[in-house]
């Protein structure tokens, strides 16, 4: 477990009177490799209550609380750890869902090794507390207990708020916004509320039941949801703001694959990350025929790119009997940007991993369906824009790797559809929504905050953009309530 | 709790020939915005994939749409087997763009299976407009021929395309459409139309393309979401990618290149999820 293996040897000073603080980290139960490949089920099984108690008896109670500050919700770790070594669990789900509506999500795929834990305190010396494990910990034990416990809620500003889209952002500002007595109604265009909670995160990493009691937790909280109600095409962002919405948040998120633009890429079997892993997780094509929507594999399977999603599809193509799966990143190991965890989970399960080459075509079995893919080898250059150095194909370098099943997974871009159908909103070059401060848009009364203003970021980004907005939009609609 | 989950009641289910059925379901935001030429993805339950389906009709004031579907699959089998009074589970649109509708002179619609109920709006549209409209409607045989009367309604001159059993189906709709172009630009046609199959859009854009008839195709490759989300859709047109879902589904056949690509997506998932008897297309590549 890498740098949750930090093995110390202590804090204490001698003539310390202090009790010794352990640095190593309460591991988490997983699967094992050569289990948890042939099921969708999740790899890590979660703390027990001795855990999760030994777990947060290491957390030294820091005056500075770097690891909130970590936090782009802002969550009161300590406290909630506190409760916890006081074998209050109860009070410790209480503070967590003051600032959080989806804890049960954010344990599990939060980066937080670059965020809360990261700031910790112990990173210092040894591992951090697994803050992580613990907020999912919470979540997971309230739901086990099924009492629910739901905040005061405001009593009725008499305002109605629209959220267009229903994944991590949108939840964060409808649940907020709730909380404070707007009324809020949520939109999705698909048929289940949660949007890459559900299409795109693989049920092994973040089971479906838990989106669904997360959602319905904000439905509790009174929000509305419409499924199957596309913005842009059955009412249009106008329509909303001149019938009954005072405010409106857009959270359409980054729906729009992208390809690589090179010859033989429409052959058959040659998929988007986002069709084949909405195939798989929102449709549970791993559940076929059960399920009607079927998923075609082959047995040798290449995934293109080098992010989560990549990570996530190879996993899936294991789990879905993939023979060999490839990950093709274009530069190196170091300039993935995929977890570090989800990259050591991928090669535990037998991933290979090609670094340093790119597709520069695609080659037919003379039936249209994907035969083989050409590779160009590639070194690195300068740094780009985005500070990491620029693979530059080495001439010459081309080779050929056999494979049945391909899945672009380069990265997505806004879904156009909004912004195409509302003139008057001010967009980038790349599509995403250009917000100013607190997620307010160009348009009066429209705020914007997720994968649609960043073009592509975390599900906790996202959240955090979503509480910003709604702080922003209850500051509105309290001011105009005069 | 908030209700969450909508069902979409059927209001009417016709069987217009042997395997051809129409459904009328009631949602009314569907209805609402509803235009020629888009289609809508139905759930039939909540394990059910998302398929879609050309509209045929709407009616705003009652808050219906109707859709003619042909048995081929598992979806639609459990489609047929549905009475007027169950509900459906998701039913999502108007999705896609509209068929572009203006004067355009005289107009020569060639339409089969499915094609023959979903052209009927656009055809409509295209009258209002003040065209003339001559319809070739194309059917394997007198047993499976449906649609003619509202198809003639829509139309100043309509020519059966019935094919005899055995015949080969996809040049049935060819022998009157050469008799026409034989005579144009004599007796000009201004812009053809088609919905039908993929074979019978690529021929008909290929008979045409000589004569630089403008040609609109209404292509359906397989969808998942149909919102622009994952690109299963997807297919070349002048070089670029376009999603059907929502660049389409109408294009200018002429434009579209890589046809037998296009054939053979649509055709992935035939084994799995298509068991008609006797279902065949030359010159794909899963069959």
């Amino acid at each position: 477990m890498s740098a949750s293996d930090k093995a110390g040897t202590g804090l204490d000073e001698p003539g310390d009177k202090k009790p010794k603080i352990n640095l190593n980290r309460v591991e988490m139960p997983k699967q094992s490799p050569g289990e948890r490949k042939h099921n969708f089920e999740e790899v890590a099984t979660g703390y027990t209550v001795e855990m999760a108690m030994e777990e947060a008896r290491r957390c030294i109670q820091c005056k500075k609380r770097n690891c909130q500050q970590g936090c782009p919700v802002n969550i009161d770790i300590p406290d909630f750890i506190r409760s916890l070594q006081q074998g209050d669990v109860e009070s410790a789900s209480r503070i967590l869902k003051s600032k959080t509506s989806l804890p049960g999500i954010c344990g599990r795929v939060c980066p937080q090794e670059l965020q809360c834990e990261h700031a910790c305190s112990l990173n210092k010396k040894g591992a951090p507390i697994a803050i992580g494990r613990l907020e999912r910990f919470i979540a997971d034990w309230e739901r086990m207990e099924g009492a629910v416990s739901t905040p005061e809620i405001a009593p009725s500003t008499g305002k109605c708020v629209a959220v267009v889209g229903t994944g991590p952002s949108g939840l964060t500002v409808a649940s907020d916004l709730a909380i404070r007595g707007h009324r809020v109604t949520m939109f999705e265009a698909l048929h289940v509320a949660g949007g890459v909670l559900m299409y795109g995160i693989p049920e092994f990493r973040l089971p479906k039941e838990i989106v669904q009691r997360e959602v319905q937790y904000v439905a509790s909280l009174g929000v509305d949801i419409r499924l199957d109600t596309v913005i842009g095409i059955n009412y249009s962002l106008d329509e909303l703001l001149n019938t009954k919405y005072h405010a409106v948040y857009l959270a359409t998120g980054a729906g729009l694959p992208q390809f690589l633009r090179v010859p033989g890429e429409n052959l058959n079997m040659i998929y988007s990350a986002n069709e084949f892993l909405t195939r798989t997780n929102l449709m549970k094509a791993y559940l076929y025929p059960e399920y009607a929507t079927p998923v075609k594999m082959g047995k040798r399977v290449a995934v293109i790119g080098g992010g989560n999603v990549a990570m996530d599809s190879a996993r899936c193509a294991v789990r879905l009997g993939a023979r060999d799966v490839y990950i093709i990143y274009r530069r190196t190991r170091q300039e993935m940007p995929a977890r570090f965890e989800e990259v050591e989970n991928a090669e535990e399960e037998g991933i290979h991993f090609h670094f340093l080459c790119s597709p520069t075509g695609f080659i037919s079995d003379g039936r249209n369906n994907v035969a083989a893919m050409e590779l160009i080898r590639m070194q690195l250059g300068e740094p780009d824009a985005s500070g990491r150095r620029r693979p530059v194909p080495i001439p010459g370098s081309e080779y050929v790797l056999d494979v049945d099943t391909v899945v672009v997974s380069l990265g997505t871009s806004p879904n156009p559809l909004l912004a195409s159908t509302t003139p008057d909103l001010e967009t980038s070059r790349r599509g995403t929504v250009i917000v100013g401060e607190g997620g307010r848009t160009s348009k009066a009364r429209v705020w914007a905050g997720g994968d649609i203003v960043s073009g592509g970021a975390t599900v906790i980004s996202a959240m955090g953009e979503g509480r910003l907005a709604a702080s922003s939009m209850h500051a509105f609609l309290s001011d105009s309530k005069r | 709790m908030k209700e969450v989950v909508r069902m979409f009641p059927i209001t009417a289910h016709e069987h217009l020939a042997p395997k051809v059925h129409r459904m009328t379901v009631k949602a009314p935001v569907v209805a609402e915005k509803a235009r020629p030429g888009q289609f809508v993805i139905v759930i039939v339950d909540e394990k059910g994939e998302r398929v879609p389906f050309t509209i045929s009709g709407w009616d705003t004031a009652a808050g219906t749409v109707e859709f003619v579907y042909i048995e081929v699959g598992k979806t639609t089998r459990q489609l047929a087997a549905l009475k007027a009074g169950d509900e459906l589970a998701h039913f999502v649109g108007p999705l896609g763009i509209a068929a572009q509708v203006d004067y355009f002179g005289h107009v020569v619609a060639v339409a089969s299976g499915y094609g023959i109920s979903a052209l009927v709006p656009i055809l409509r549209a295209y009258r209002e407009m003040g065209n003339s409209i001559t319809s070739i409607l194309q059917a394997p045989d007198r047993e499976r021929l449906f649609g003619r009367e509202e198809l003639e309604a829509v139309s100043d001159r309509l020519i059966l395309a019935v094919g005899e059993r055995g015949e080969e189906m996809a040049t049935s709709a060819t022998r009157p459409l050469r008799k026409l172009l034989g005579n144009h630009p004599r007796e000009p046609l201004h812009r053809v139309v088609v919905m039908g199959s993929i074979c019978l859009m690529r021929v008909i854009s290929e008979l045409t393309r000589p004569h630089a008839i403008k040609t609109v195709v209404h292509l359906t490759p397989l969808m998942v979401d149909g919102t622009g989300m994952c690109g299963a859709c997807r297919l070349s047109i002048k070089g670029a990618n376009r999603f059907a879902c929502v660049h389409g589904p109408e294009f200018d056949g002429h434009e579209v290149d890589g046809w037998d690509v296009l054939m053979a997506r649509r055709c992935t998932y035939a084994d799995t999820s298509v068991h008609q008897q006797g279902f065949q297309c030359r010159g794909c590549s899963q069959w």
